[in-house]
Order: C-alpha cells, then sequence, then structure tokens
C-alpha cells in the first residue's frame, strides 16, 4: 500500500514517514502544498494523510483541487486546528477523516486501513479469497488455518492483489503500490515477491495474465 | 449616584419654565394695571373734584354742615371735603373726619387717616370760595391690580397637574427612541460585536452610537486577533508535541538499532524547538502585556556585542560568521533586557535563515539624530510581499527550511513598538538576503 503524507513539520513527516512504513505501507511525503498536488496528479495512492496548515497551497486547496479532478481517494486530515467550524471545513472540502494532533501512530495506521478497506468496498475486516485469509491490522496471512510468515513487501502484494481480486493489477500498479519515491525499485522485484506467495500459499492463488499482469479470481464461494 | 431619570430632569424643567414664564407675566401685568389704574382713577378723582366744585358754588349756600349719605359699598372708601375759604367745613362724606384730607391745595397727594392710605386731590373751585378734597381708600386700587394678577394666576394652578400629566407623555414619547436604544442594548448578547444601526437613532445620540461602534470594532478586532492567536498558538504547540510522540512511537516500534536511535534524536530535537516555541511564546506574551517600556539609557552596540557574542558558537557551527564593525557605543533610551531580546531576535532569525557560508553583518549607527540597529544577511532573502507579512506571528515564508518558532520578528516588532521605535525591512545591498533595520528616535 502506498500513501502519500503531505506535512510541513520536518520533526512529524519524518515520523509519520517512519511510522507507516513500521506499518507496511510504502510512504511519500511531501512538505508543501504545490509538491502534494502535483503527487496527487500524477500517482495513485491508496490514501493521503494531509495537513492544513500547508506552506504555497493550503492543504484544503490541494484537497479541492484533488476531488475536483475527480478523484476518490481517501484522504485523512491531519491537523492541530481542532474547532468544530474547522473539522466541518475539512469534512466538507472532501476529507474522509480527520485526526487531530498529537496523534497516536496506531490509531492513524488503523483509520488509514480503514480508509482504504472502506475505499475498495470491503465490509469484512479480514480480506479472504480462496481460504486465504489477511487481517491489515494483524498484519497477518492464515492459509489453510495454517499462520503463514510473509515478508512486509510480500504481505503488500497480497494486500493489493487481495483488495481488488478479481481484477488485473500490471506489474507497474504493483511496484507503485510497493515502493516509495526514491526508493530503489528491484528489477523483476515483483516477480520474485510473486513467486514467494506462491510458495508460501499454492500456486493456484495468483494466476498470472501474460503481458499484462497478475490476479486473484474472486473464487465462486465468495 | 446611580440613574438620575431624563424624563424627570425634562419635565421638572419644563413645568418650572411653564411656572417662572406664567408668574412672571401675572407680575408685570400686576404692576402694568395698576399703573394704568392709578392713572384712571386719579383722572375720576380730578372729574369728581371738578363736579363738586361746579355744584359747591350755588348749592352750598343753603347748608350748615352736611353728611352726604353713603350710597355704594364702596362708597365708605371713596370720600369728599368742601371747605369755604379753607377754613370751614362745608360739607364732606360721611367717613371723614374734621381735618383736611390733604395738607396741599392743590393737586394729588397721598395721606393717612385713622390708619388707611388715601389719594387725595384737592383743588379750589373757579371761585376761589371752595377748597375741594375728592379721595380715594389706595387699598381699592391694589385689591383690583391682586385680583386681575390673582385671575391669572389661578388657571395656572389648576392647570399645572395636567400640563405634569401631558408634559410627562410628551416627554416620554419624544425620549422613545433612546428606550429602543436601551432596550436594545439590554437584548444584545455579551459577545456580540456588530455595530449599532446609526441610521434609526435622534442626531443627538448618534456621535454616542458612533463612538460605541468603533468601541465594538476595536474590541471585535483585538478578539479575532487574540483568537486568531491562540488557534496559530494551539496549532504551533502541538505540531511539535505531535512529533515528539510520533518519534518516539516510531523508536518503540522500530526493529533496528538504527532506527531506533534516529527517531529518539528526532524526539529530542523536538522537545528543544518545542522548548524554544515555548520560551518564545512566553516572550511575546511579557511583551504584550507592556504599554511602554521602564527607559533607562542603554548602549546599543554594547548589547549587539553581548548577544553575537552568545550566539557566535552556534553560528560558527553553521558555518556562518557574524561582523560587527568598530564604532562608538550609541545610546538609546529603552529596556536594556528587551532591547537585549530584540537584538537576540534579529541576529538569530538571520543566522538561522542564511546558508552557510555567509555573512550576518550587524550594524549600530546614529544619522540624523536617529539611532538605527541593523542585522543583514546575504542568504537568500525574502520577496517583496513576503517583506510585508514577516512580522505577523508564526508566519513563515514557503519553503523555509530553517526550524524556528515564526514568533522571532513578532516579538522585535513588539519591542520596538513599546519603544516607539520602527522595523523596517529591505533588501541587503547586494540584492539578496535580507536587511532588517530597528530605528530608534532619541
Amino acid at each position: 500500500m502506498r500513501v502519500l503524507v503531505v506535512e510541513d513539520d520536518a520533526l512529524l513527516g519524518d515520523a509519520i514517514q517512519a511510522g507507516l512504513k513500521q506499518a507496511g505501507y510504502a510512504v511519500d511525503w511531501m512538505k508543501d502544498g504545490v509538491a502534494a498536488d502535483h503527487a496527487l496528479g500524477t500517482e495513485a495512492y491508496a490514501a493521503v494523510v494531509l495537513d492544513l496548515g500547508l506552506p504555497r497551497l493550503s492543504g484544503l486547496e490541494v484537497l479541492q483541487r484533488l476531488r475536483s479532478r475527480n478523484s476518490s481517494m481517501p484522504v485523512l486530515i491531519l491537523t492541530a486546528r481542532d474547532t468544530v467550524n474547522d473539522r466541518i471545513k475539512g469534512l466538507d472540502a472532501g476529507a474522509d477523516d480527520y485526526l487531530l494532533k498529537p496523534f497516536d501512530m496506531g490509531e492513524l495506521a488503523a483509520r488509514l486501513r480503514a480508509l482504504i478497506r472502506r475505499a475498495s468496498g470491503k465490509v469484512d475486516l479480514l480480506l479472504q479469497v480462496a481460504g486465504v485469509k489477511l487481517d491489515p491490522a494483524a498484519h497477518r496471512v492464515i492459509c489453510r488455518e495454517q499462520s503463514v510468515d510473509l515478508s512486509p513487501k510480500e504481505f503488500a502484494v497480497l494486500h493489493a492483489l487481495l483488495l481488488s481480486a478479481g481484477k488485473v493489477l500490471s506489474r507497474a500498479q504493483l511496484e507503485e503500490q510497493l515502493y516509495a519515491w526514491g526508493e530503489e525499485v528491484e528489477s523483476n522485484a515483483v516477480e520474485v515477491h510473486i513467486h514467494h506467495l506462491r510458495r508460501k500459499l499454492f500456486p493456484e492463488l495468483i494466476e498470472t495474465i501474460r503481458g499484462v499482469g497478475y490476479l486473484i479470481p474472486v473464487d465462486k464461494a465468495d | 449616584m446611580q440613574g438620575h431619570s431624563l424624563k424627570r430632569r425634562l419635565l421638572v424643567l419644563a413645568l418650572s419654565t411653564v411656572v417662572v414664564v406664567w408668574v412672571g407675566a401675572s407680575t408685570f401685568i400686576y404692576f402694568d394695571a395698576r399703573e394704568e389704574f392709578d392713572e384712571v382713577l386719579d383722572a375720576h378723582l380730578a372729574q369728581d373734584a371738578a363736579l363738586l366744585s361746579a355744584q359747591a358754588a350755588h348749592e352750598l349756600d343753603e347748608l350748615e354742615t352736611d353728611h352726604a349719605p353713603l350710597l355704594h359699598k364702596y362708597a365708605r372708601r371713596v370720600a369728599f371735603q368742601i371747605w369755604e375759604g379753607g377754613k370751614i367745613l362745608r360739607m364732606h362724606s360721611a367717613n371723614t373726619t374734621q381735618r383736611h384730607l390733604a395738607d396741599i391745595e392743590n393737586g394729588f397727594s397721598d395721606s393717612v387717616i385713622d390708619g388707611h392710605r388715601w389719594r387725595v386731590f384737592s383743588a379750589w373751585d373757579e371761585t376761589g370760595q371752595f377748597l375741594i378734597h375728592v379721595a380715594e381708600r389706595a387699598d381699592v386700587r391694589e385689591e383690583l391690580a391682586r385680583d386681575i394678577a390673582g385671575n391669572l394666576l389661578e388657571p395656572l394652578l389648576f392647570s399645572l397637574p395636567l400640563l405634569a400629566l401631558l408634559l410627562w407623555v410628551a416627554v416620554a414619547r419624544g425620549l422613545r427612541p433612546l428606550d429602543k436604544l436601551a432596550a436594545e442594548l439590554e437584548r444584545r448578547d455579551p459577545e456580540t460585536l456588530t455595530p449599532l444601526d446609526a441610521e434609526a437613532v435622534p442626531r443627538e445620540v448618534l456621535p454616542l452610537i458612533e463612538r460605541l461602534n468603533r468601541l465594538f470594532t476595536r474590541i471585535d478586532s483585538t478578539f479575532q486577533r487574540e483568537r486568531r492567536f491562540t488557534a496559530d498558538a494551539a496549532h504551533e504547540l502541538r505540531t511539535p508535541v505531535a512529533g515528539i510522540k510520533a518519534q518516539a512511537q516510531v523508536a518503540r516500534g522500530a526493529t533496528g538499532a538504527a532506527e531506533r536511535n534516529h527517531a529518539l534524536d528526532n524526539a529530542i530535537l523536538g522537545c528543544d524547538r518545542a522548548a524554544h516555541l515555548i520560551e518564545q511564546l512566553l516572550t511575546l506574551a511579557r511583551v504584550d502585556a507592556l504599554d511602554v517600556a521602564a527607559a533607562q539609557s542603554c548602549g546599543l552596540r554594547d548589547i549587539a556585542a553581548r548577544e553575537i557574542a552568545v550566539i557566535a558558537p552556534v553560528a560558527l557551527g553553521k558555518g556562518v560568521h557574524i561582523e560587527l564593525p568598530e564604532g562608538d557605543d550609541v545610546a538609546v533610551r529603552g529596556n536594556p533586557e528587551l532591547l537585549r531580546i530584540l537584538t537576540r531576535n534579529l541576529i538569530d532569525n538571520a543566522v538561522r535563515h542564511t546558508p552557510s557560508g555567509t555573512t550576518v553583518r550587524v550594524a549600530v549607527v546614529q544619522r540624523e539624530g536617529l539611532v538605527s540597529l541593523s542585522v543583514c544577511d546575504n542568504g537568500s532573502g525574502i520577496s517583496e510581499q513576503e517583506m510585508s507579512r514577516v512580522s505577523e506571528r508564526f508566519y513563515r515564508p514557503a519553503g523555509t527550511q530553517a526550524s524556528g518558532s515564526g514568533l522571532g520578528l513578532s516579538i522585535v516588532r513588539r519591542i520596538a513598538e513599546v519603544h516607539g521605535a520602527a522595523v523596517h525591512f529591505s533588501r541587503a545591498d547586494n540584492a539578496r538576503g535580507l536587511c532588517v533595520a530597528v530605528t530608534f528616535r532619541p
């Protein structure tokens, strides 16, 4: 899962980036509104953590521009402005959630999970397909009643495929979800992760559509 | 004294005016009437005397002395005497004595007889045989004049209560706009600071309303400034706390020593920054509370030198040099502690926002009676538009990399204000960098 963090405070931004990485997200961090607007116009993020008081372009403005591009990307506003009026303004501008500083890293990660889950249209907290259960909160995967150990990147690939179960994700789309800006993308990394997933879970789980990408088919029981 | 009533005051004033004018008019009429009566009645006396003298010549021959009968209720107040040759009383009215009514023999005179004042006209008849006195009690005249004045005053006495009632109603109606205004103010939520409607009020109250509205506007802007400052302060304080907390949580969740140490270092840095911010906020709050600085003579160059000595090690660590050209100390009047804070903030601000390898120039100069302290850097400078905003609280120009409270220049401006000094921002000589000059009037 790749998320965008927009925060102008160096220490806080650094902490959010590190904390969300620990929670298994690939994190891009932008320090001003213009850069954030630009990133949102070019990249597909699973969610955005947005501060309101930003230099160059306010957070609300960034949000309005995002919504005017018809994007339904989940946005969580993270701000120190605590009046009801501020919250109303933020939510009305198109935010999906609102978290007040200072906040708890665990809560921020949980809210992001909830936003991403809701955006994918899933109600169940656990993503289940073909006997594979993925718990995004606990970062745990269970296959045929057995707990399976996955690396963070493998987990992220499985998470992305399960979230869009029944749809094909291209290699580029998966890479986008896995790596933040500036992070070194190893060539054929996605293939390696898919290979490991097939070995750790079961080979038929992930299908390869040659020249297009990968998909986890929605099983008949679902 | 609480609440003396404007209505009662107006009523009392109006009523006393009516009474004074009415009584004055009656008094005037009384005296005027008396004068008129005197003339008319004197004329009557003279005419009566002429009549008597015409008759006396041929009718008194038969009489020894005679009492003329009293024929009218006022007759006791009218009297006459006819003296033959001025010596023998030949005829007189019943209410006179054997004495002459007047001492003179010709014209008008006043005399007192039996304790009463009389007006007397005396004259000799045409033949020079009889001296005639015609007299009238003076109090008759007074009574008449008093009656007329009384007739005038009586209706006043009766109409005064009615007049008071009508005036009360009129005054109440006249003052209704005031009542409405008072009611509107009373209904007002104390938080409401919108201006009162100046259109509907009477002209007399307009200055009051305008003053009130001006006061409302001023209080409103003060409130808004305070509210904005509180909101900004909350924002500025929460952010570093959020950073410290998040860094601490990252440290707890870290899997490697390097990641943990990085997070912990950042948490400590966050604490330092929060402490600096709190320090600046407290300074600003303290300076805000001041109206005027306690003034004593302060050596500005000396203060600058001391502050540079404190900051220089930090600056050198950043690769920034600070210069203070040689020169005589220049004194200004002010609070040395505040001037120290002002100088430190100016230099600190310049050092913070200047890249490594540059120089911050501090100068204290006296020119044309003005003393100015200027701090110039040759950093990246700021735009004209930003210059007008940099002393706003918590304002940081876009792209500011350096950490800071956003309060330094607010503190500088506030301290300058209490010293009656002006703060001026300009581009440094080399067209790059920023110059901040604080100019003191002697």
